[in-house]
């Protein structure tokens, strides 16, 4: 095999793999600071992804400036659904046992999967390329989509914003408080309650943005949250929930490792999330990136 | 009222309940077509009802909240399937391989799950069942992909009222084993665990290998009800596989209470009912079937997490 289509498929890999970098950091990061891990996340996706298609509908010629204007206004249109359901649910059950976190999240996947079954019904939809973003750059024999090459570039742009909200602002110093000691942060005088709606509006947004970049990558339909929450479970196992660097990790090992094995056979593509998950549960149950548990 | 006055009651009340579910269908077949319509209705509740009780073994018994009992469930029911289908074995042999086969199955997912009790636990039942209902899916040739498998045959002897007694009679048989293992020390160790796994492993119980094996008796019970549930409808479909499968038994323990063995059958009972009246009042209702199933939990987990039986207890104590 050429050494160039190999990185044609290395390229492939990372695009996906931003894009669940993009999901699986709002799951993780929702996670570190609620300790709720919301099933509902894959959900919340999907309603970007379909968002954007009925948005996109809406315009004549789809060049750049309505696809930027859909860029932000999907993420803001998921980061409202998320404001409702935090303030209407999620805020009574932060302090009840795990089991009610768990089966309430899960209720909320059931809900909105069907929800969004009744609104958009089961056909296959697919949002069409913003002009400039439609045709595709020569490279060493192959031509590979400038989409694509967008969503290369706005990963690491997403990533670096999140490291820099998280580590050099304030509110991202208050968020780290709330991961490790809420109550003390309480204490000191801040409203914990609106850090942690804070922090789950972002982690909707984000899976608003994964789900914009998706629908114009692949086909949408309705099997999209499921696949999706599960690739993420697999991150967040590989990498250890609650960190960012570890969903970074393991969005791209996932992206990488499909991408490079649906060469061989496809349907091995889909099992591999599950066999590194395996791995991962046998060798470092804890994940790369996490502490062990005592 | 002393513990073994309120034992011998509830016999009482068991074997009437038996009693009265004996005999219904001989009542319901002189009805005719429609009579014969309820025994099948009545025939999948029976079922549904011993897949959620198996459920209940880890969920109530164990606290361990899995996602993904469906694997199981489907497990029994393309085991059934497949083995009278493509190899010819007569339905009872099927019906006892049913168990074994997902046992093993949940010996296997099980093994990596236990690992990581808590969060990662329901994470990882989902995805494993997601696996399954994958595999079904794409493997046209041997699982029928998204046709499923059909015309799978009867023993003759089995008209509608003799299967109804023949699953009425496999739920008691399965509900009474159940009921030993917990009360067994087996059981006592495993409610060990859900109430404290640190002082569980103190007092030297190996808590991983009693949750495992928990895992395992849970995911058998559910390979007998898929099973049944095939021979019923005479097909296997990815349908049993799939994730939203595995929240009808959470429904039902959360409804009829998690903390006891009939919570979840009288659970699953009205929740199967509640999807008759919604097939009565408009079919397309059933369409959006998870909608209600979401709803009603979502009631349930905010306002009365300990369910009916939860409520009775509440109840019984304040009188």
């Amino acid at each position: 095999m050429e050494i160039s289509f190999l990185i044609f498929q290395l390229l492939n890999g990372l695009t996906e793999g931003m894009i669940l970098f993009i999901v699986a950091s709002g799951l993780s990061l929702v996670f570190g600071v609620l300790r709720v891990i919301n099933f509902a996340h894959g959900s919340l996706y999907m309603i970007g992804a379909y968002l954007a298609f009925t948005l996109s509908t809406l315009f004549q010629d789809f060049t750049l400036g309505p696809y930027l204007l859909l860029m932000i206004l999907v993420p803001a249109a998921v980061a409202v659904i998320g404001l409702g359901l935090e303030i209407t649910l999620f805020r009574r059950i932060y302090r009840k046992e795990h089991l009610l976190q768990l089966l309430l999240t899960y209720a909320l996947v059931l809900v909105l999967d069907d929800l969004v079954r009744l609104i958009w019904g089961g056909d296959i939809r697919n949002v069409s390329r913003p002009l400039v973003l439609a045709g595709s750059v020569d490279f060493a024999g192959f031509s590979f989509p400038s989409y694509n090459i967008f969503i290369l570039a706005l990963g690491p742009v997403i990533a670096l914003g999140l490291w820099y909200l998280l580590y050099r602002t304030h509110w991202g110093n208050l968020i780290r408080a709330a991961v490790t000691y809420p109550e003390m942060l309480g204490a000191l005088g801040t409203d914990v309650t609106r850090v942690m709606t804070g922090t789950f509006i972002l982690g909707c947004a984000l899976a608003g943005i994964g789900g914009v970049l998706m629908s114009a990558l692949a086909n949408i339909d309705l099997g999209i949250a499921m696949e999706k929450i599960i690739d993420c479970f697999a991150v967040v196992v590989i990498g250890g929930l609650g960190s960012v660097g570890g969903a970074l990790l393991g969005s791209l090992i996932i992206g990488v490792g499909k991408s490079y094995l649906s060469l061989v056979l496809v349907r091995l593509a889909m099992v591999f999330p599950f066999f590194v998950m395996a791995l991962v549960l046998i060798i470092r149950p804890w994940g790369l990136f996490g502490k062990p548990e005592r | 009222m002393s513990k073994t006055n309120s034992n011998r009651k509830n016999y009482l009340w068991g074997i009437i309940a038996i009693a009265v579910l004996a005999i219904l269908p001989f009542l319901l077949i002189t009805l005719g077509n429609k009579g014969e319509y309820w025994i099948w209705v009545i025939t999948e509740m029976i079922i549904m009802a011993l897949f959620a009780a198996s459920l209940n073994m880890i969920l109530g018994f164990g606290g361990m909240v899995s996602f993904g009992h469906s694997a199981f469930y489907g497990m029994g029911a393309y085991t059934v399937a497949l083995l009278i289908k493509k190899a010819g074995v007569p339905f009872f042999l099927a019906l006892a391989a049913a168990p074994v086969m997902a046992g093993a199955v949940a010996a296997i997912i099980g093994w990596f799950c236990v690992r990581r009790i808590g969060l990662y636990f329901s994470i990882l039942t989902l995805a494993f069942s997601q696996l399954l209902y994958m595999i079904a899916f794409q493997w046209y040739t041997f699982t029928g992909g998204d046709d499923g498998i059909h015309g799978i045959n009867r023993p003759e002897f089995f008209g509608p009222v003799t299967y109804y007694l023949f699953c009425l009679a496999i739920l008691v048989a399965c509900l009474l084993v159940m009921r030993m293992i917990i009360r067994s020390s087996f059981g006592l160790a495993i409610r060990t665990t859900r109430e404290n796994p640190e002082r569980a492993k103190f007092i030297g119980i190996s808590v991983q290998r009693y949750q495992l094996l928990n895992f395992i008796i849970a995911g058998a019970f559910a390979g007998i009800s898929g099973g049944l549930i095939t021979e019923l409808n005479r097909f296997a479909q990815t349908e049993f596989l799939h994730w939203s499968k595995s929240a009808e038994p959470i429904f039902a323990s959360l409804v009829g209470g998690m903390y006891s063995l009939i919570g979840p059958v009288i659970g699953s009972t009205i929740l199967m009912f509640l999807k008759i009246v919604l097939q009565q009042v408009h079919q397309s209702l059933v369409e959006i079937w998870a909608l209600f199933l979401g709803l009603i939990l979502l009631v349930v987990v905010l306002f009365a997490p300990e369910g009916v039986m939860g409520l009775r207890q509440k109840f019984l104590k304040k009188h």
